[in-house]
């Protein structure tokens, strides 16, 4: 070993060899890991060759320079927000195991950079740096600035990961970061349908000329700026092309240094971890004013944990933020398409209407805490009501916007009346399904995976869901006949009866269903405990 | 045996104590597929004691305990709590007990006092009278200048604390903790220790159990001896110890634990290199 030479270039090598064979005994441990990641390598390859071929593919094409620039820039930020979602992903990038080492920070810097540039990602990356760059250089200038900027831009997507994984390891190893970790999937899932329907209305407005705006702004955006200097060399505009190869490289030497001092900071104090979560004295929560609004006794305590638990628990919290927005996604969405239909809107209150299945597998084994405490029907029958009263305390007004919203982008407002009486009706036989359901059929939500589903649970979760969806749905049939009928049968001036006999029958039937659901909790209590606490 | 001793105190009315058992317990069993975790047992727990469930881990302690306070259903027996079937008349026994269950979680998602509000409210009490006995509690407890954390950045001894805050926030009569001063600080230990000394002193029962025999033999008047699922010997701390030194002796003679010495295997264990 070489590490008492304090030398870069020295240290370099030996930081490489050590992710190498990390990265090699990661392997060894177990053969599905071993499938897994050669299955994954494989793809990311193949996917990283095709990629490859596809931008040299655009060489010549009039939005070469847009999609190269945008391509880089979106891969950017995926290096910079990967971190703050895979905390554990790579442990060379976890410099409290240095600490015991002598090492001085600018050589370790540099082996540390060394090392990351060492996996899939760093090789996925470049395939698509240097696609970018042939597709974009003209002429022998435009090649001698592509040689500088392919290993730049690289660099900055890798000194960027580091830099923000090494300012945010203290957040990342405490509770907060673990419970950001959970909510990252939703990231993933919402953001996806932005893409989608990005990717549909580019489709749509039939060409790349709409983004060009943005690469405008774009190519003076580090790393997407080294890419851009290759096509200002080709156009023969060698200052510009000077100047974006210089935001690049200042940018990089400003990550190094950031990433240094939060190195340096990281391995002379002490593990704060601790430390951070004991000075966080919080002060009386907001809850006070909440408080003095609802209820007292039974229904307003638990309309109230419930409540904050919904805001508190990162998987109860991911599950509702990821209702709310796929319950106005996707009737805006289609609304804004112009294939959309006012009724769409029922699918917000199907989406929140799902919260109330499981509601004691989302208390975990806490669900002791509320056993004791219910000693008859009557104390079951208050729970579930005020647990449903929480839901409907956000769902009723959600289902009112939810639908204007849809209504006037259509601009077909004599369809609301109805449509909220359909979705109020919706909604009380998705309380009263998933209130009998939290009864019969609870399982385990496990606190420390994203799984929603304790292993071996699997089967109850889909019964519970899918069965009660498919209840929900036979118990509104009368008021879809209903409307159904009022439409064929031209009684257009009555549609708006809906509204009133929607309101009464959804609540009739969510009472009728805490009234089923209430002695099958009480009587079950012991079972439910046991069912919830596996996870 | 039991009836005699029910009728015992029952011909003594005019005397002392004429109050039933805090708990009584009716062969109880409980298997787990094909491993039985409890075989049987039958306990009578007097009133107003310091009642120590003692007994190595996988005896059965936290499955026993379980049934008696209603988290989990006996296969077979009988359980009362003051002389209500704790599975027959769950009002009447639910609002008389408190418990701290071991490997459970708690709401960890509100803080120590939000805790306290909402356990002490679901169990019916005012809400004034809750946050008044809530903020004494969390005194007494030295949880004051934490009570607005959250529970789930609080340490081991700190959840065993507020845990238990609740479960003494309804004044109950009997009160049920599963190994309390596991992983527990000596501090926080000590003033646990002085909460429930209070409050057996009140004429409270409390029933903990523990694998800890020094702490059973320095905090208990009386004791219950389990060991694979089975009850090995109840009774007042001198009748279980009887002539051995300390209760761990009798406890390892109860067990049949002792005698187990090394012997000869270990022999180059120890006495210089070689």
């Amino acid at each position: 070993m070489t590490v008492s030479s304090q030398n870069a270039s020295a240290l370099a090598p030996v930081f490489v060899r050590l992710k190498l064979s990390l990265i090699k005994n990661g392997l060894r441990q177990s053969g599905g890991r071993q499938a897994a990641y050669i299955t994954s390598a494989v793809l990311a390859l193949l996917f990283a060759a095709l990629q490859l071929l596809g931008l040299i593919a655009l060489r010549g094409s009039e939005h070469a320079g847009t999609v190269t620039l945008l391509l880089v820039a979106l891969m950017a930020l995926g290096w910079t927000v990967m971190p703050l979602f895979f905390p554990s992903g790579d442990e060379t990038l976890d410099p409290t195991r240095l600490v015991m080492l002598p090492l001085r920070p600018q050589p370790l810097v540099g082996a540390l950079l060394a090392a990351s540039l060492v996996g899939i990602g760093p090789l996925f990356t470049l395939c698509l740096i240097l696609g970018s760059a042939i597709a974009v250089a003209h002429g022998a200038g435009a090649v001698v600035v592509a040689v500088l900027a392919v290993p730049l831009a690289l660099l900055v997507c890798i000194a960027l990961s580091r830099a923000v994984a090494a300012a945010n390891t203290r957040l990342l190893t405490s509770r907060k970061g673990r419970d950001l970790a959970v909510l990252s999937g939703l990231v993933i899932a919402v953001g996806f349908q932005f893409v989608n329907f990005g990717a549909q209305r580019l489709g749509e407005s039939g060409g790349l000329s709409a983004l060009d705006p943005v690469a405008d702004v774009v190519r003076w955006l580090p790393p997407a700026s080294a890419i851009g200097a290759v096509g200002s060399a080709g156009e023969g505009s060698y200052g510009q092309a000077v100047l974006q190869l210089l935001i690049s490289a200042v940018t990089l030497g400003l990550l190094l240094y950031a990433w240094q001092r939060s190195l340096v900071k990281l391995m002379t104090t002490p593990d704060g971890s601790t430390l951070a979560a004991s000075e966080a004295s919080r002060k009386e929560s907001g809850g006070k004013g909440l408080t003095s609004l609802l209820p007292e006794g039974r229904t307003g305590t638990v309309m109230l944990r419930t409540l904050r638990y919904a805001w508190r628990d990162p998987k109860t919290k991911a599950a509702w933020i990821t209702s709310l927005a796929i319950g106005l996604i996707v009737p805006a969405l289609n609304a804004l398409q112009g294939h959309g239909s006012v009724y769409f809107a029922c699918f917000a209150t199907g989406m929140l209407g799902m919260q109330m299945y499981n509601q004691f597998g989302q208390d975990t084994s806490a669900f002791w805490m509320v056993l004791l405490s219910i000693s008859s029907t009557r104390d079951a029958y208050l729970e579930l009501r005020a647990r449903a009263f929480a839901l409907l305390l956000v769902t009723l007004p959600y289902t009112l916007l939810v639908t204007a919203v849809t209504a006037g982008m259509l601009g077909d407002w004599t369809k609301l009346p109805e449509v909220i009486g359909l979705a109020l009706a919706l909604l009380g036989a998705m309380l009263a399904t998933g209130s009998v359901a939290s009864a019969t059929l609870a399982y385990s939500i496990p606190q420390d995976s994203r799984k929603n589903v304790a292993p071996g649970q699997g089967g109850i979760a889909f019964l519970s869901i899918l069965g009660g969806m498919v209840v929900s749905a036979i118990l509104c049939a009368p008021m879809i006949a209903l409307a159904i009928w009022l439409h064929v049968s031209g009684n257009h001036g009555s549609l708006w009866l809906l509204l009133p006999l929607g309101a009464a029958y959804g609540a009739l039937i969510a009472w009728a269903g805490l009234k089923v659901a209430a002695p099958r909790t009480a009587n079950r209590l012991p079972e439910i405990l046991t069912a919830v606490s596996t996870g | 045996m039991p009836d005699q001793a029910f009728e015992k105190t029952a011909d003594t009315a005019g005397g002392a104590r004429t109050a039933p058992p805090a708990v009584r317990v009716q062969g109880l069993w409980k298997r787990f597929g094909e491993q039985i975790a409890v075989a049987g047992i039958d306990l009578e727990l007097p009133a107003g004691k310091f009642i120590g469930l003692v007994g190595p881990n996988g005896a059965g302690k936290t499955t026993t305990l379980s049934m008696v306070t209603g988290l989990l259903r006996p296969d077979q027996g009988r359980v009362e709590v003051g002389g209500h079937d704790v599975w027959r008349d769950p009002v009447a026994v639910k609002s008389r007990i408190g418990v701290l269950p071991e490997g459970l979680r708690l709401f960890e998602r509100l803080s120590g006092r939000e805790l306290l509000g909402y356990s002490g409210r679901l169990r019916g009490l005012p809400g004034a009278e809750v946050d008044k006995r809530a903020a004494q509690l969390l005194d007494v407890l030295d949880l004051a200048g934490a009570q607005h954390k959250l529970v789930v950045d609080y340490s081991t001894g700190m959840r065993k604390k507020i845990g238990l805050a609740a479960a003494l926030l309804h004044n109950p009569e009997v009160l049920f903790l599963d190994e309390p001063f596991e992983g527990v600080d000596p501090v926080s230990a000590q003033t646990i220790r002085g909460v429930l000394e209070r409050y057996t002193a009140s004429g409270a029962t409390v029933v903990f159990s523990s694998h800890v025999m020094e702490l059973v033999e320095s905090l208990c008047d009386w004791v219950a001896v389990m060991a694979a699922g089975r009850i090995r010997a109840q009774g007042t701390l001198a009748e279980v110890r009887g002539d051995a030194t300390s209760l761990q002796n009798a406890f390892l003679e109860l067990v049949g634990a002792n005698g187990r010495s090394a012997g000869d295997s270990l022999d180059w264990l120890g006495g210089g290199a070689r």
